[in-house]
């Protein structure tokens, strides 16, 4: 099914380590290696602490990994610097969790939009205002909203004027980091229809990261799920709910609240919490909360491996054959 | 009697007038959610309830009956005996509400010495880590030498409803109380509010923006937009028989599993 999908990052085994107290090191991305294809959605889907904003992180240059290359357009842009640097953000941009903590509290609506733009010289000062009417008008809000500042608006405006700025520049990937989990529910909605709009219009890739697995299959091409720094399953975004085989995303299933679930039924979910990532337990990360945990688990580190057609599972129950 | 009822409430910031006639009758052992979207007034409504209207708030019409007897116009004193005790209230993040200088043992242990004057400090603690370990906290000695700080969402979350339920109250409101988590957590946590249903027999006001959570908790649900209750009735009604756009477009805003896909 995706005989036609053109690779346009790839990230090959990058491993991020942040050094923690006590001469510990604290595991952030183990080995994780994703690909991110032309015009597609990538769902990072995790709890808190799982690395999944680590990971987006590198993408956008705000911060490199221990080790591992990130290929784009044939380069490993973990390796560049200075003017090369900055040239190659103008293709990756980012929208932040918090709308109103990622402007400049002082700037209007207009500086927001146009200063990626006049950064790398794209438009001239004089053409500021034409410009920020265009792209508020691509994200449905008013024209009228050039004159306001970051605090006269709501959460989801704040975010469609994000999502503005970062279309601005026409980058081929975007990255959205929770974008929408500081919405009300009928606000996120229709963020997602016009992230999905401007994905088709331009053909954007973006990388999307969430914690509720009910949202992120309504648009997203491929799911991957992470769980400790380790991607424990990827799969086609229309096989969740279905086909999802490793037991951390069943569990991640069986917490959303359905409008057409079984009332009568208990919630199920994981019990505990997450081990903390500075002692992750040798073998699987998951052995600990996981129901099917057998003495394998314990002791070998469960590799990804494909059980069918773009879909692979890092778990010793499945395909170890 | 009913535990609760609002009725006709008006409440005002200065002169703007947010929540008008509001009306909710609570029945002993319901469980009754607001439903809305930020700015809709239901925060306000259920700290009107608690007498914790942030500064220029006022209740300026109506009245708010708590088993009976009217909690407008209780003085500083009577409030004292309530909050807590009575009626107890949980934030959407509980580690915003401590102090984060102090570790939680200091917080709790001063709030038990609070409603009972004559605890020694070593009974209060003992009781506050038995509370923390009734609500799945393991090892509450440890959680009680920590500063909110160092603790995830979700037990922050948990220490929060430990320590509204200290007292068992009757009445317990919560205010968005999950919003801030993860899935995961937030069906740990649901799941814990209704065990404290079944436990200790609390009636719960819950607050929230998300149909799909409050469908599941609730027995009765109030829709609110603009201060106004848009629609109100029982969960079978709300999900399959209103006819209300707002409602209507509320649940299409839940997302779901095999729901609708844009691409």
């Amino acid at each position: 099914m995706y005989d036609d999908r053109e690779l346009i990052l790839e990230a090959k085994h990058v491993t991020r380590e942040f050094p923690a107290s006590n001469n510990r090191t604290l595991l952030a991305c183990n080995d994780v290696s994703l690909n991110l294809y032309k015009g597609k959605t990538l769902g990072l889907v995790g709890e808190s602490g799982c690395g999944k904003s680590t990971f987006m992180r590198f993408l956008v240059s705000l911060d490199k990994p221990t080790s591992g290359e990130i290929i784009f357009k044939g380069k490993d842009i973990t390796k560049l610097k200075g003017e090369e640097l900055r040239q190659n953000r103008q293709h990756i941009q980012m929208v932040f969790q918090d709308p109103s903590g990622s402007f400049n509290p002082k700037m209007k609506v207009r500086d927001i939009i146009c200063e990626p733009l006049l950064n790398f010289n794209r438009i001239k000062p004089s053409e500021k205002d034409a410009t920020a009417k265009k792209f508020l008008k691509m994200v449905d809000l008013p024209e009228s909203f050039a004159d306001r500042y970051p605090h006269n608006m709501s959460g989801g405006q704040c975010q469609r004027v994000a999502i503005a700025r970062a279309i601005a520049l026409e980058p081929e990937i975007i990255v959205m980091d929770e974008a929408t989990c500081a919405l009300d529910v009928s606000v996120q909605k229709t963020i997602i229809e016009l992230v999905v709009n401007l994905q088709k219009e331009k053909d954007i890739t973006i990388g999307f990261i969430a914690h509720d697995l009910g949202l992120i299959q309504s648009f997203a091409h491929e799911i991957a799920v992470m769980y400790l720094g380790n991607i424990v399953e990827v799969l086609p975004g229309e096989d969740i709910g279905k086909n999802a085989m490793h037991p951390y995303t069943q569990a991640l299933q069986g917490a959303i609240f359905d409008l057409n679930m079984d009332f009568s039924k208990k919630i199920e979910s994981i019990d505990s919490e997450a081990p903390s990532p500075l002692d992750v337990p040798p073998g699987c990360p998951f052995q600990d909360r996981c129901e099917y945990c057998m003495d394998k688990c314990r002791k070998e580190h469960p590799k990804l491996v494909e059980v069918e057609k773009g879909h692979q599972v890092a778990c010793h129950k499945f395909g170890q054959a | 009697m009913a535990l609760l009822e609002i009725k006709n409430a008006c409440i005002s910031y200065g002169s703007r007038e947010i929540v008008k006639d509001f009306n909710l009758t609570l029945e002993p052992g319901q469980l009754c959610s607001i439903v809305g979207e930020s700015g809709s007034g239901k925060t306000t409504v259920i700290r009107a309830v608690l007498g914790l209207l942030p500064g220029g708030g006022k209740v300026t019409g109506g009245d708010i009956l708590f088993e009976g007897n009217s909690l407008l116009g209780k003085s500083k004193e009577e409030w004292r005996k309530l909050r807590g005790t009575e009626i107890s209230m949980i934030f959407q993040d509980s580690g915003a509400m401590m102090n984060p200088t102090r570790k939680i043992g200091a917080s709790y242990v001063e709030y038990i010495r609070t409603h009972e004057k004559d605890i020694s400090k070593q009974d209060a603690w003992d009781k506050a880590v038995r509370m923390l370990e009734r609500m799945r906290l393991p090892s509450g000695d440890n959680i009680m030498r920590s500063y909110p700080f160092q603790l995830s969402g979700g037990m922050r979350q948990r220490v929060g409803i430990a320590m509204g339920m200290t007292y068992e109250p009757k009445l317990l409101l919560a205010d968005e109380p999950t919003s801030a988590l993860d899935v995961t957590t937030q069906a740990q946590i649901i799941r814990q509010f209704m065990e404290l249903r079944d436990d200790f027999g609390t009636n719960i006001i819950m607050v929230t923006h998300n149909l799909g959570v409050a469908a599941y908790m609730s027995d009765y649900l109030i829709v609110m937009k603009d201060g106004l209750i848009e629609d109100q009735g029982d969960r079978d009604y709300i999900l399959h028989h209103s006819e209300n756009a707002y409602t209507k477009m509320l649940l299409d805003a839940v997302p779901s599993l095999g729901g609708e896909r844009y691409v």
